[in-house]
């Protein structure tokens, strides 16, 4: 069975996604321990993945690619593991404010999170306030990911925090936003938690926060 | 006198390019299958109408363009447009194989000339831009480089117009948020050429608007492409492509994409406005695909850019291109390399208006010590493409045959004729080492510096010889602009 384990750190290395889907199900029907495979497979590899990235040994599309076949085995594992590790991370919203149309930012960021183990539910773009508050509401995510791209939709972020405010639910959830207009100046000035330059920064942000 | 040669082919300037005729032919009917089959999403009810209403299919936001649209719509684009400053003198020639270089638009950060720090963008940093620039004689254009963060949010891009036109006589491609802040503009424009119809006669500025890639049109850019083609005004409407990220990572794939996304707009200005001048383009390059960014140094960018000026001029169309930019953070070697790339290129592939000259960390830090290096190095690249003329008076064997072998030429009356055609250095350090010693051991960093704090210190700009009335009224605007952003909003 544990030959299988690198199997799957491997496939997630290579981002083969139905070979992982595939082997993380063989192991569950084996009646490996689902802790054991999430820890010894998925992150094993996961961890290889990031370490090359870090190293230039891999770029962004094949990280991808390695987060979907992630993503591909934790829809098998996350029915029979235990509620607090079948989202290791936690649940991330990501989200582009109302009035823009923008997204190859927010789309990197949220698949990037994916790959570090979150959760992520991607709300898309144009989204209004109050459709993202209730979001927020109904998932109790971790993270809130805010996205805009034009300086005339910047302020939706701040609206959305306020909104937030107003739900009396800001302090259940950590706000990182980004877009190439945002500043942190801006991010602190509307009261957002973090300010995140890129995807990647996103990402290491929002595994900071959660671990408060 | 007139040459006794017969059929013969003279070299004006280097010829330089990317695509076959076949391979321009391969991309433009991919561009044609992609508005077909694929379409593109117009967020616009009356635009989709007009669309519709010519025979296009729509299915919900989504419009499908006919090839037939595409040709007729390319039938009555204009050969050639001029814009002239606001003095009522020619500036730019819009037509084939005319290149005019200068900055882009809307940077988060602006580099303080006086402290070199990375700063949020002032208001009176645009007017230091249209300065800088109507002094830089090989800037052709002028953008802000700026988003100003020091007047209401939202009134930004009419305050930077106002300023710019008012300290430069070098024509202006504008931006703006929405159709209030074009009118606006517009109205600003009109004021400075002397009223509307001498505004017709005479357009004085650009107006610039983008779609988004991949195939989307958001409302507030078509909705500004509307007015522009219902009121006359020359506009550009050109993606930032990304590759790998928002088009596909072949080059060929990505000037379909992008090709197809100014289109859409290049067919509504046409069929609203038949003849109506408008430019297709923008900044073509690639997704780093390590650091996530979109890259403004690759090598790439130059192969996309020139692979789209020729696509452009292959479709009768002006080309909006990007150079003079960089990924570096502060003034350094690489960025000399990246822009000098660029710059020759462009050059060499003929775009009409080249933006992004100062440009640097990947669009995101407005520079105008990079704009003051530009300048230079665009003198440089233009003296590459003027070539090298060929008729008897350059052949100087007359002038040869009497110095013969040995001796100079430095007395001879050709010498002091044609010398004077060389190039010679603003910022390029040529001088001898102990005379470098004596002068400071300036680097290139020093000098433009030097130069730039020059030009702001000394060149005033046209600013007086606007009329106080004038003045005047532009202000009058831009706080109409305020009252209209407060009483509004920006949806």
């Amino acid at each position: 069975m544990s030959e299988k384990l690198g199997k799957i750190a491997d496939g997630l290395l290579h981002g083969k996604i139905d070979e992982v889907g595939e082997l993380t199900q063989e192991l569950i029907n084996d009646g490996m321990d689902p802790e054991e495979i999430l820890q010894k497979g998925l992150f094993a590899g996961m961890d290889v993945v990031g370490k090359k990235f870090r190293d230039c040994e891999m770029f962004i599309p094949e990280v991808l690619r390695s987060a979907k076949a992630m993503h591909a085995a934790m829809e098998k594992l996350r029915p029979v593991l235990s509620e607090e590790s079948s989202s290791k991370a936690g649940t991330v919203i990501m989200v582009t404010v109302q009035g823009d149309l923008h997204d190859i930012g927010k789309n990197l960021a949220g698949m990037m999170m994916e790959g570090s183990g979150f959760n992520v539910i991607d709300m898309g773009i144009d989204r209004k306030t109050e459709d993202i508050v209730e979001m927020v509401k109904k998932e109790k995510p971790q993270i809130l990911g805010l996205s805009a791209l034009l300086t005339t939709t910047m302020p939706k972020m701040g609206e959305v925090i306020n909104a937030l405010k107003e739900a009396g639910i800001r302090d259940q959830v950590k706000v990182i936003v980004g877009g190439a207009p945002v500043t942190d100046d801006f991010a602190q000035e509307i009261g957002a938690d973090a300010y995140a330059p890129n995807a990647s920064i996103g990402t290491e942000k929002a595994l900071e926060l959660v671990k408060g | 006198m007139a040459s006794d040669k017969t059929n013969c082919t003279v070299n004006r300037s280097p010829r330089f390019s990317f695509l076959s005729e076949d391979q321009k032919q391969t991309i433009f009917h991919g561009m044609l299958k992609v508005l077909q089959d694929t379409g593109a999403n117009v967020h616009h009810e009356q635009a989709r109408e007009i669309f519709k209403k010519h025979g296009c299919k729509v299915d919900g936001i989504r419009v499908y363009i006919p090839p037939n649209l595409v040709r007729q719509a390319l039938q009555s684009v204009p050969l050639m447009t001029t814009i002239f400053d606001w003095e009522g003198n020619p500036r730019i020639y819009i037509e084939e194989n005319r290149s005019y270089f200068g900055p882009g638009p809307t940077l988060v950060y602006f580099r303080d000339p006086d402290t070199m720090e990375r700063r949020k963008c002032l208001r009176k940093d645009a007017t230091t831009v249209a300065r800088v620039c109507d002094a830089l004689p090989n800037i052709g254009f002028v953008e802000g480089l700026v988003t100003i963060s020091d007047v209401p949010r939202g009134t930004d891009d009419v305050y930077e117009f106002a300023d710019m036109i008012q300290n430069t006589t070098t024509p202006i491609m504008a931006w703006s948020y929405q159709r209030g802040g074009a009118r606006d503009i517009h109205r600003i424009g009109c004021i400075m050429a002397g009223g509307e119809e001498a505004f017709r006669k005479k357009p004085n500025y650009i107006l610039y608007s983008e779609p988004i890639s991949p195939l989307v049109s958001d409302f507030h850019a078509i909705d500004k492409l509307m007015y522009c083609a219902e009121q006359g005004i020359p506009q550009d409407y050109s993606p930032c492509a990304i590759g790998g990220g928002t088009v596909p990572a072949t080059h060929a794939g990505q000037l379909v994409v992008a090709l197809s996304e100014s289109m859409v707009g290049v067919v509504l200005s046409q069929l609203i406005n038949p003849g109506t001048c408008i430019i297709l383009g923008g900044v073509q390059s690639i997704l780093d695909m390590r650091r996530g960014i979109y890259s403004y140094g690759a090598p790439e960018l130059n192969v996309l850019s020139g692979g789209l000026t020729e696509m452009a001029r292959y479709c009768g169309l002006p080309m909006f291109g990007t150079a003079g930019c960089t990924d570096t953070k502060v003034m350094e070697i690489q960025s000399g390399i990246e822009a000098t790339l660029q710059i020759h290129t462009s050059m060499l592939t003929g775009a009409n208006f080249v933006h992004d000259c100062g440009y640097t960390e990947s669009g995101k830090t407005g520079d105008i010590f990079q704009t003051v290096m530009d300048d230079e190095i665009i003198s440089m690249a233009r003296i590459i493409e003027d070539g090298i003329e060929v008729n008897e008076e350059t052949l100087s064997v007359d002038v040869i045959n009497r110095v013969g072998s040995g001796g100079h030429y430095l007395y001879e009356d050709h010498t002091m004729k044609w010398f004077r055609k060389h190039w010679r250095p603003t910022l390029m350090d040529r001088q001898s080492y102990e005379d470098w010693v004596k002068n400071g051991s300036q680097t290139m960093q020093d000098r433009i510096i030097k130069k730039t704090r020059d030009i702001l210190e000394n060149h005033e700009g046209p600013i007086s010889r606007v009329p106080k009335d004038v003045q005047k009224d532009v202000q009058k605007v831009v706080d109409e602009a305020v009252e209209r952003v407060e009483r509004e909003g920006l949806d």
